[in-house]
Parts: structure tokens; sequence; C-alpha cells
């Protein structure tokens, strides 16, 4: 006998111990090939968890377990807040790709003497006669609507619930960022159309970006495009709504979600 | 056969993973998945329903063109920028201090535009500011009615960037509407306060009547 420990993980001398009949012998050796290269083991394991997952009860949560039903149901509604920021989100991308297809932001006048510019006449033409296109913007607005609201109502749900303590103040921080990146959003889509609403809100946008000290002015060139609104203001809004906060905002989304996922949702105790 | 292959197999990823350093932590919270998922899904399939059907009962108005040249008489960002917006309207509570002579340390609109990071900037101090396991409104009184204040005060200075449309409606002048903004907030603050600190007592002796009842005094 050595006094080397066997090893516990040789297959092959765990088979020469077995005494296996030659069909066992190589349906074995097959298993055990296939295995080494594919490590069947894990799927078996996923499929024994899924198995496990569908025919056992779910594990209590906080909520069941310390019997807090009769105290806390009337915050389960407001606890769904974040999923529904997230899905008018998902629904405002879907509706606002399919708008890009008929948008151009440009402020160039359509002939004659009229004010309207290609932007304005391109959302004039998508709701009265591009079909479905008046649903198609209602669905964008509304969704864009609904997802700042939830978004508000959702941080009340946070800080009321006290879910931004101790593990959670960075997600908290993130939330921040997003509700602000959720507003930009909002303002630059609002200045889209270029209507006389989107010009005057605009306005207020440029004098407030030329009150900030020191560089003000840098930024209200960076942003708007200059200081005065025109055809730059609204191709960087365009570019803004539709290129760089979708990707910042669904990114952090991700993680902000992510983080919510690693951490679990907090509950009041 | 295959299961006694599997269960070495196992055993040995079992070894290497008790070998590694990689540890696996038991979380105390509610799980998201499968838990909340299937709650929200419900809920999910209820929401997007009812935003496609305000949007098809209620479709959007677009104004006229832009114009340069003749200001609207009223003019407002979408909604959940009045917040903002009443914000930039804050100048009269800029201090003039009367060592510069009653000159201003800042311009008013630099004074608008300090006013939002400072909201925001406060916001995101709070998880710092506010440490400790409670959760409940009612374990916290005076977190929970700085909360109600911060709700009031974003509703009350919404009112007042829309002041010229508050003039037409109610017969308050432009000072009562600005101290309003203030005064309502603060006595938010005082009654929740108050509420919370009532029901803290009835809650204290739910708790303490459960307590005695699971565990009764010998």
């Amino acid at each position: 006998m050595s006094l080397e420990r066997p090893d516990e993980h040789d297959h092959d001398a765990w088979m020469e111990r077995k005494e296996l009949s030659p069909i066992e012998e190589v349906y074995l050796t097959v298993l055990i090939w296939l295995d080494r290269r594919l490590r069947l083991v894990d799927y078996l394991e996923l499929l024994e968890d899924m198995y496990y997952k569908t025919n056992l009860q779910m594990p209590k949560s906080h909520t069941e377990q310390y019997d807090l039903d009769n105290k806390f149901w009337y915050w389960y509604p407001l606890y769904a807040l974040g999923s529904f920021s997230t899905i008018a989100y998902v629904v405002a991308s879907i509706s606002g790709a399919l708008l890009g297809f008929y948008y151009a932001p440009s402020t160039q006048a359509v002939g004659g003497e009229t004010l309207r510019s290609v932007a304005y006449s391109n959302v004039l033409f998508i709701m009265g006669d591009l079909n479905f296109g008046l649903f198609l913007r209602s669905l964008h607005r509304w969704s864009a609507q609904v997802m700042t609201a939830a978004v508000f109502l959702h941080m009340l749900r946070v800080y009321f619930t006290g879910a931004y303590k101790e593990p959670r103040e960075l997600n908290w921080i993130i939330g921040i960022v997003l509700i602000s990146l959720t507003m930009v959003f909002g303002y630059t889509g609002y200045l889209l159309p270029w209507s006389q609403l989107s010009y005057w809100a605009g306005q207020i946008g440029v004098e407030m970006a030329l009150s900030i000290p020191l560089i003000g002015d840098w930024v209200a060139q960076l942003i708007f495009g200059g200081f005065t609104l025109g055809e730059a203001t609204l191709q960087r809004m365009y570019i803004l709504h539709v290129f760089v906060l979708p990707f910042v905002v669904t990114g952090l989304i991700a993680v902000h979600i992510g983080i919510v996922w690693m951490q679990g949702i907090a509950e009041p105790h | 056969m295959t299961y006694e292959y599997f269960e070495r197999s196992r055993r040995e990823d079992e070894d290497l993973r008790q070998a590694s350093d990689y540890v696996e932590r038991d979380v105390l919270a509610f799980p998201t998945w499968p838990h909340e998922m299937i709650r929200n899904l419900a809920l999910t399939s209820f929401f997007l329903g009812l935003m496609f059907f305000i949007s098809a009962a209620v479709p959007p108005h677009i104004p006229g063109p832009a114009n340069a040249n003749s200001t609207p008489a009223v003019i407002l960002p979408d909604w959940y920028l009045y917040w903002s917006f009443g914000l930039l309207k804050l100048p009269p509570l800029n201090p003039e201090l009367t060592l510069l002579g009653g000159e201003k340390l800042v311009s008013d609109r630099v004074f608008g535009v300090v006013a939002n990071l400072v909201v925001v900037g406060v916001i995101a101090t709070v998880p710092f500011l506010n440490k400790g396991s409670a959760r409940r409104p009612v374990e916290e009184p005076f977190w929970a009615a700085i909360g109600v204040g911060g709700v009031v005060f974003a509703f009350t200075i919404a009112v007042l960037s829309v002041k010229n449309l508050v003039a037409e409606t109610f017969p308050l002048g432009p000072h009562e509407l600005f101290d309003l903004t203030f005064f309502l907030p603060l006595v938010s603050v005082f009654l929740a306060y108050a509420v919370l600190k009532t029901m803290r007592e009835g809650y204290m002796f739910e708790l303490n009547r459960r307590y005695y009842r699971l565990r009764p005094p010998k």
C-alpha cells in the first residue's frame, strides 16, 4: 500500500474497480469522454434545478415568514413602480424608434411664407397622414409622461420605506442620476417638434445654461450649439435624444436593476 | 450508473469549489426573481393595456410652429420640470448682504440655477445622513416628516412656477402665493410629525402587546 492518497477523480481506475460489462464500459467511456469535453453534468444540474423549481414550493419571503402581510399589503402596488417606469421606457423606445423613420431634425422652412420647419411638418405628417401615426406619437408621448411619473413615485416609495439605507446608497445615487437624465430625455424630446412651446422652452434652457457662472457660455455652446436657437440646437437635441441618452440611460438602468437583483428588494422591516 | 458517475463528477466540482476562495453569501432580502417578477407580471399586463388605452383615447395636441418673433403669453416646460422652473423664480430670497452695501453676492439668475443643484445635492446625501435599520415611517417620524415636506414643497414650487395661471383662477396675490409656497410645506412637516408621533404610541403598544402575548411575563 502506498502512502500517496488515491486520486479521487481518477475515473479510469474507478471503472476498472467496478467490473463492468462491455456495454456498460462503452457507455461509461463515451459518457466520460463527452462530459470531459462538454461538462454535461452542469446541464444535468440545470435540469434538476428546473425540476425542483417547478415542483417545489417557493421559499417563503420575508413578509410571509414573519407574517407581515396584514401590515404591509398596502405597500405592494408601490413596489411595482420601478418596473412600471422600465416598461414605459421600453414602450417609449420602441415607439420612438418607429417615429424616427418619419422625422428629420431640420429647422429649414418648408417653402412658401409658412413658418413651418421641416421638423414641424414631419410631425404634422405623422399626426395627420401616416397610418397609425397619431397613435404612435400619442403612445410615445404618453409612455414618456408615465415613465416620468412612475420614476417620481418610485423615488418617493424608496424614500418612505427607507429602501435607500445601508447597502443601497450607491443605487440611490444612480437613481438620482437616472431621474435627472429622464427629465433631460423629456426636455430634449419636448423640443423636437419645433413648435412654439418647444422654441420658448428651448429659450429658457439657453438662458439657464448661460446663467451658470464661469462655464455658462461653454455649456450653452456645447448643449444648445450657440446662444440663439436654430438648426444647430435642434440637431443637438435630436442627437442627445436618440443617440446619447438612450445608450447612457439604458446602461444605467441595467446597472440599477442589476444592483437590485444582487442586493434583493428592501422590504420595510 | 450515470448517476453514480455524475455523483463523482459533481463531488469533483464541489471539491474544486471548496478549494477556491469564491464565497456564496445569503442575502437578507426579498428575491427579485421569481417572486417580484411574477407578482409584477399581472400588474405589467394591466399597465401596458392602460397606456395603450390612454394614448388611443387622449391623443396629443400640437401648438403652432416655432416663431421667434411672437412670445406666447404662457411659456412652460412639461409638468415634470415645473419644480425646477419654480426654483428659477426664487430670486426674491437671494440675500442682499449689508456688508457689500446691499449688493447681491450672486446674480439672481445664478441663484435660481444654484437652487436646482442644491435640491438635487440634498436628496443625494440623504442615505449618508439618515442611518440605522429603521424602515417604516412610524419608526422615524422626523425623516418621514421631512419627506412629506419635500413632496409638498415640490408641489407648491410647481404651483409657484405657473403663478400666471394661478393668479387668473384664484384670488391670490403674488406675495401670498410666494409665502404659501414655503408656509404650506412647513405646516405639513409639523402635521406629519405630529400624526406619526401619535401613531408611534399605538405602534409601540401593538409591538409590546404582541411581544408579551408571545412571551408572557412570569
